[in-house]
């Protein structure tokens, strides 16, 4: 199965764990990828923030780059891209909008693709009968919260998802890699994200919270499906801890690095030694290293 | 929450209509249930709910809503664009309060937000792709605070997670796809 990929910014820098562990996953379970050429940043917050037209058209020249390499589905693993891949194609059903983004990208508007994000693509086209088949390493001993954030199932209208307020399909794929999921309240609150930059207190508020939730229903580590969402869970604990007086040391992982792991990836491969919050020994711990 | 007396409100329908043009969204049908305020995650840091924001904007109270923190706090999650029973995009509308802002260059209590994302457009436009180093580095110099951040930093070169040379995509395709927005823009500006 080939299938288009757009790493997006940061899974080419802070979030490169993600990049790693998503074609590892994809190697095993018998996906190529095949990265947009030349793709360009989807524009992010900034450009919804202050530019209506490019905020669209953006993420459109990307469908177009994907178009021209005879791409037809394309795995967007960063929630905030899949989010503006997936907004932008909904904007572009309003003529006007059709129109300038035309006139910006100076081309036709690329035809019907379909944009997934990385659990769909592992969920909706390989499925859990066929994601157990390649399980060889139980994850026992991990009892994992799913964190969603905010852009991977909101807004409905633009994710198709109607399960938004409870969305349960990251729990139902760590669960065939054997590990156990807890119920909880925040995972689907909001970590700050790009607030990270501009306004820290907020971001460490935030995550914090999440943090408190997670630990207090039982779990401990956490899956993640967004390189903001990591930075956040992952790269603040310490300043929360100096902030709050607390001790969190939670393991933040991506859904597709426990993939890695059950799969039999030497963690080594799948680089969780990058993490800021290690996990080493967590893993040890579980003979799972 | 600001209490107003019924005296003080003169009602100026323009600015809903302002923002129905940039977005499409009609902020009049809001009912001021609340709904958005109970499940904004950043409402403690807000001066005051998106509620209350729906409802300058009804008013036309264009200073409250332009120059206070609340748009410029929202994080675009989304839940209140989910959530809302009158099916308005609060998140959208919030973006377009932020543009109008720009538009007339207010002073407004945005924190850093606005370098921020002054910064990103501008490296995009030349680059093509988001230079986190760069970004960071620049953002930290223009809000005069160089060493922020700087424990995490280090962490993370020691940890080989940050990228030290940009990937530099189609920057001429990219200039001219920014120069053909502003065009668009300006002529419809013209136009209206
Ligand atoms: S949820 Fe919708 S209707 Fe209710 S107060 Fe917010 S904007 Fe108004
Ligand atoms: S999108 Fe903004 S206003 Fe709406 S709930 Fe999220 S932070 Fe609050």
């Amino acid at each position: 199965m080939k299938i288009g990929y757009y790493p997006g910014c940061s899974l080419h820098s802070t979030g490169i764990e993600y990049d790693i562990s998503t074609r590892k996953a994809c190697q095993v379970l018998g996906i190529e990828l095949d990265e947009i050429k030349d793709w360009i940043c989807c524009g992010s917050s900034p450009a919804h923030h202050c530019d209506e037209l490019l905020s669209v058209a953006l993420p459109v020249k990307n469908l177009s780059l994907a178009e021209k390499g005879g791409l037809k589905d394309i795995c967007a693993p960063c929630a905030s891209c899949y989010s503006m891949l997936k907004d932008a194609q909904l904007k572009m059903t309003d003529d006007q909008t059709r129109k300038d983004v035309e006139e910006v990208i100076a081309a036709d508007a690329p035809g019907d693709i379909e944009v997934l994000h990385a659990l769909d693509m592992f969920v909706d086209r390989c499925g859990y009968d066929a994601i157990a088949e390649k399980v060889v390493k139980k994850l026992d001993g991990i009892n994992v919260a799913c964190y969603y954030g905010c852009l991977m199932t909101r807004p409905p209208k633009v994710t198709g998802k109607t399960n938004f307020e409870n969305p349960t399909a990251m729990e139902e794929l760590i669960e065939t890699l054997g590990a156990e999921t807890v119920d909880w309240n925040l995972k689907t609150f909001c970590c700050g994200a790009s607030f990270a930059i501009t306004n820290l207190d907020v971001v460490l508020e935030l995550t914090k919270k999440i943090l408190v939730d997670a630990q207090a229903s039982g779990a401990n580590a956490i899956a993640v499906g967004c390189p903001l969402c990591h930075a956040n869970l992952d790269g603040r604990q310490i300043q929360i801890n100096q902030k709050y007086g607390t001790d969190f040391n939670i393991p933040i992982f991506y859904f597709t690095e426990l993939m890695g792991i059950a799969f039999g990836v030497e963690p080594k491969e799948l680089a969780v030694a990058k993490h800021i919050t290690e996990v080493e020994d967590f893993l040890q711990e579980r003979s799972l290293l | 929450m600001k209490i107003i007396g019924e005296n003080e409100i003169t009602v100026d329908a323009s600015f809903a209509k302002e923002i129905q043009k940039h977005c499409g969204e009609n902020v009049n049908l809001c009912y001021q249930c609340r709904k958005c305020a109970a499940g904004c995650p950043n409402r403690q840091f807000m001066d005051f709910t998106p509620t209350e924001l729906m409802r300058y904007v009804q008013l036309g109270m264009f200073d409250e809503a332009l120059k206070k923190n609340t748009a410029w706090f929202c994080v675009s999650c989304q839940t209140c664009t989910a959530r809302c029973p009158q099916d308005i995009d609060i998140a959208r509308v919030i973006d377009a309060i932020r543009m109008i802002a720009d538009e007339r260059r207010l002073v407004a209590d945005a924190g850093n937000v606005r370098v921020l994302n002054r910064l990103w457009m501008i490296m995009l436009r030349f680059m093509g792709r988001m230079y986190e180093v760069g970004l960071v580095g620049t953002f930290n110099m223009v809000t005069g605070k160089p060493f922020n951040d700087m424990a995490l930093g280090k962490k993370m070169i020691l940890k080989g997670k940050l990228k030290f040379i940009p990937s530099i995509k189609m920057p001429f395709t990219m200039m001219k796809m920014f120069s053909r927005a502003k065009k668009i823009k300006e002529r419809k500006k013209a136009n209206s």
